[in-house]
């Protein structure tokens, strides 16, 4: 048995040497135990679910599908008319088919105010 | 964080499919045989704005704070019986998923004109009327930032014509 004095005297290419000369010894069947060890980790990786890799993916795919569809300007119809006047005429064609269709309302609360308004008239005529 | 994932998915689909406006209704039927389809741009409305000599107003009506103000036409007149009654079912599934506001309804001889605004007390954002015949539907909207006080006056200029 060497002394610690001893030992930090040696140099390193003598403290290799001891290393290798003094082998440690293997315990009975580690191997055989270290391989069933591994082989259980392995089925019990395999047996955990994994976080599917498609997941950050798809959540690119719609944030990106979701940001087209705010930022990027959609395609518009194409103008009719080239010419403002032509144009212009269309615009107050089109006042006028609003206006057509709100007189049919209005000649109906015409319609219903003058009926409303015969009982009124006929009292007002009995009591002169 | 699948399934979030899969009906986050699914729920802007539905959304963007369902999503209608003047324009996308206009770019659906604008095609289609036997509906005739005018569109008016935004860019338009300000080339009408700067024409000097165009005569828009008289002395009761100025138009011109009604046009200016404008910045989409879009009218559809459908006689095709097949896209009548998807255009009606489109026009009042717009109106219904915006803040639009019925104006008036009229029925008279089988028609159905219905008039809707969006908008507050002094401005319209959108203008849409839907009328309905037994084979003709007529579906106008109007988009922009409209005086309410001009554009009222307007209608009531045009209808004492």
């Amino acid at each position: 048995m060497k002394t610690l004095e001893e030992i930090e005297n040696l140099s390193l290419e003598e403290l290799e040497q001891k290393a290798a000369e003094t082998a440690a010894p293997v315990p009975d069947g580690l191997e055989r135990r270290l391989r069933q060890a591994l082989a259980a980790r392995e089925l019990a990786d395999a047996a955990r679910p994994r976080p599917a890799r498609w997941i950050p993916y798809a959540s690119l795919a719609v944030a990106a599908a979701a940001a087209a569809l705010v930022v990027l300007p959609q395609r518009g119809p194409k103008d009719t008319f080239d010419d403002p006047l032509l144009a212009y005429a269309e615009v107050e064609k089109a006042f006028q088919t609003i206006s057509n269709k709100m007189s049919v309302g209005m000649d109906i609360v015409r319609d219903a105010e003058q009926t409303a308004g015969m009982p009124y008239n006929t009292l007002n005529k009995i009591q002169k | 964080m699948k399934r979030i994932i899969i009906l986050f998915a699914a729920l802007l689909l539905t959304v963007s499919a369902f999503a209608q406006n003047g324009k996308s209704i206009y770019q659906k039927y604008s095609d289609a045989e036997n509906v005739s389809a005018v569109y008016v741009s935004p860019a338009m409305f300000r080339l009408i704005g700067q024409i000097p000599d165009l005569e828009v107003g008289d002395d009761n009506v100025n138009l011109t704070p009604v046009i200016r103000s404008l910045s989409g036409l879009y009218i559809l007149n459908s006689e095709n019986e097949t896209v009548n009654g998807s255009l009606r079912a489109d026009a009042e599934r717009f109106i219904n998923s915006g803040k639009y506001e019925l104006l008036m309804e009229a029925k008279d001889s089988g028609e159905v004109v219905r008039m809707y605004t969006l908008g507050n007390d002094r401005t319209i954002e959108g203008f849409v009327m839907l009328a309905a015949e037994a084979n003709e539907v007529t579906f106008i909207c109007l988009d922009g930032q409209m005086p309410r006080k001009d554009f009222e006056a307007l209608l009531s200029k045009e209808m004492n014509k």
